[in-house]
């Protein structure tokens, strides 16, 4: 008992305590310039290329919306988890959250994009709805017809000998309306996410 | 065996010391705690299911949030196996930020354990000095990665953020304010009279018992098993030339004290990455491909482990995740609870085990 009484008055009677005791102050509540917080826009011009809402992991979260002033990304504060993808993945930085785009600069880190296209053979019937729908394909032959049939090597996607065959996978933006309008589920894109340090010139 | 047991009293799943809900049922005579049962599934997530068909940025978010305590290491864990499945190298640099990050999480976790058992056995004002050096550990978390708890910190081939020349510095002086006050911390535990009358001698768990189930983590090197620990297989943590701490006595006190000589642990480490933090990329880059692989590494409570299944895409297929908790509560309700003698020891001893319900039902 008059150990434990010792114990407890030397660990009360310290000045160090006493002081704090009566001069502690709670922190005010402010949020430091680098927690990571929701995206916001720096101003800078968006070009559409939808790599903030590829990159986002919550479902809901961002999307890009036209407004008189042009594209611009939109952020639903209940649906973002703040995990900063968006703002690293933009290759213009359009967002900004913490301290990211400032390390990003520093560091001369970025996340890349690059897409891959699989066929399944196996499923794929041949109807073109992927080529024809596709907009990448759109610009490049604009005459394509019904069934996915061209001329041009060009394309990124094309139907001969009664499959789709992907030409030119590099062209491809990952914007899966190959997918979507696959009747059988037979093409499938994949976005594939890379963290690397930027090249030089990009900065 | 015919046994004669008085009363069997549920503890939980409602309970003022527990920070998840599960419930404990000891059959008791009198007091004395014959044998035990843990309920578990109060929590199911089932995010197991919900990973499967996702690329790595989805499913790394997701498995950061399997726990909220120890999300740094499931991170990690995720990510490692990834790398090791596609051959995906890792800049020194980044390896060594790594171990940072995912030592300040052990620390903050440890705290956390430590804080909870103070609190059970009421001394609440050690309970709440720890806490407040918690707050140092996550500012630090915050600093370096942007966030407190979900870090998400780790990228397959490196890390998302570099340590910058005044966030070293800082980190620096707060580790050495952190080391005094866990040393003082420490030896309030250790030398307090009443602490010890409510620690020693209680929930023992024999090294023979422990290795029977499978106990991992603090709990296992409480009971003299080192070898338990996952990070003397870890590349980076061989080269920082890591030793286990571990102690013989396999009572609530040792497991506390095993936590608390981890976190002095923890901090030397992280001293000892930022003097030989070499200049250099924090990224290398890589895209992981298809594969197929095991991998575990040390969680602050264990051993975790991870089986993934991956498509050429990169796409999680299949995946099951291991967490230390579920032999850790196991090695609790069959050998640490049984023989207890009194049912205000039966809380404190179930948190001195640190069981995780969060990571146990995913």
């Amino acid at each position: 008992m008059a150990l434990s009484l010792l114990y407890y008055a030397q660990e009360f009677f310290r000045w160090e305590w006493i002081r704090k005791f009566f001069a502690a102050k709670t922190a005010p509540l402010v949020i430091p310039s680098y927690f990571r917080n929701y995206p916001e826009l720096t101003g800078k011009t968006c070009t559409h290329h939808l790599f903030c809402m590829m990159a986002c992991p919550a479902p809901g979260a961002i999307d890009v919306i036209h407004t008189p002033e042009g594209w611009q990304p939109r952020i639903h504060i209940g649906h973002c988890i703040r995990c900063g993808l968006c703002v690293e993945a933009c290759p213009n930085g359009v967002l900004t959250s913490g301290r990211i785009l400032e390390s990003m600069f520093y560091d001369n880190t970025k996340l890349s994009f690059s897409f891959r296209i699989d066929v399944d053979t196996e499923k794929c019937m041949g109807c073109g709805n992927c080529a024809v729908a596709c907009p990448v394909n759109k610009l490049i032959d604009a005459q394509m017809s019904y069934g996915g049939h061209a001329s041009t090597e060009d394309l990124l996607l094309k139907v001969s000998e009664g499959k789709c065959h992907v030409l030119h996978v590099e062209k491809c933006t990952g914007c899966k309306t190959c997918e979507n309008h696959c009747p059988n589920e037979a093409i499938q894109v994949a976005r594939l996410l890379e963290a690397v340090h930027a090249p030089e010139d990009e900065v | 065996m015919k046994r004669t047991v008085d009363v069997s009293i549920p503890v939980g799943p409602v309970h003022p010391c527990w920070k998840e809900p599960t419930r404990v049922k000891c059959e008791t005579r009198g007091e004395f705690v014959l044998s035990a049962e843990v309920e578990l599934g109060y929590m199911k997530k089932g995010i197991e299911r919900i990973m499967r068909g996702r690329p790595w940025q989805e499913v790394m978010f997701l498995a950061e949030r399997v726990c909220g305590i120890c999300s740094v290491i499931h991170n990690m864990v995720f990510i490692e196996a990834l790398e090791k499945m596609s051959s995906i190298e890792v800049p020194e640099r980044a390896a060594l930020l790594r171990v940072i990050v995912n030592e300040l999480d052990r620390m903050q976790s440890h705290i956390l354990a430590n804080f909870s058992y103070c609190y059970t056995i009421e001394h609440e004002t050690l309970g709440m000095y720890l806490l407040d050096s918690r707050e140092k550990v996550l500012d630090e978390l915050e600093r370096i990665t942007g966030a407190r708890i979900t870090c998400a910190y780790m990228v397959p081939g490196g890390v998302r953020f570099n340590l910058r020349d005044e966030d070293a510095l800082h980190l620096r002086a707060s580790m050495d304010t952190l080391e005094k006050e866990i040393t003082r911390y420490m030896g309030m535990f250790e030398h307090g009279p009443l602490i010890a009358l409510r620690s020693r001698e209680i929930g023992i768990l024999t090294r023979d018992a422990a290795r029977e189930a499978c106990a991992c983590g603090p709990t296992a090197r409480a009971s003299g098993l080192p070898e338990s620990d996952r990070r003397l297989k870890h590349p980076t943590y061989q080269k920082l030339g890591f030793t286990p701490v571990s102690r013989e006595e396999g009572d609530n006190f040792a497991r506390i004290m095993v936590r608390f000589q981890e976190m002095l642990q923890s901090i030397s480490l992280i001293l000892r990455c930022l003097d030989t933090l070499p200049v250099g990329p924090i990224r290398g880059g890589g895209i992981p491909g298809a594969g197929e692989i095991a991998y575990s590494g040390e969680a602050p409570r264990g051993e975790l482990s991870y089986f993934i299944k991956t498509d050429a895409a990169g796409r999680v297929l299949e995946i099951a995740i291991q967490t230390p908790s579920i032999m850790n509560i196991e090695a609790c309700c069959h050998y640490m609870l049984t023989g207890v003698a009194s049912m205000a020891d039966v809380p404190s001893t179930f948190v001195s085990a640190d069981p995780c319900i969060a990571c146990t039902e995913r």
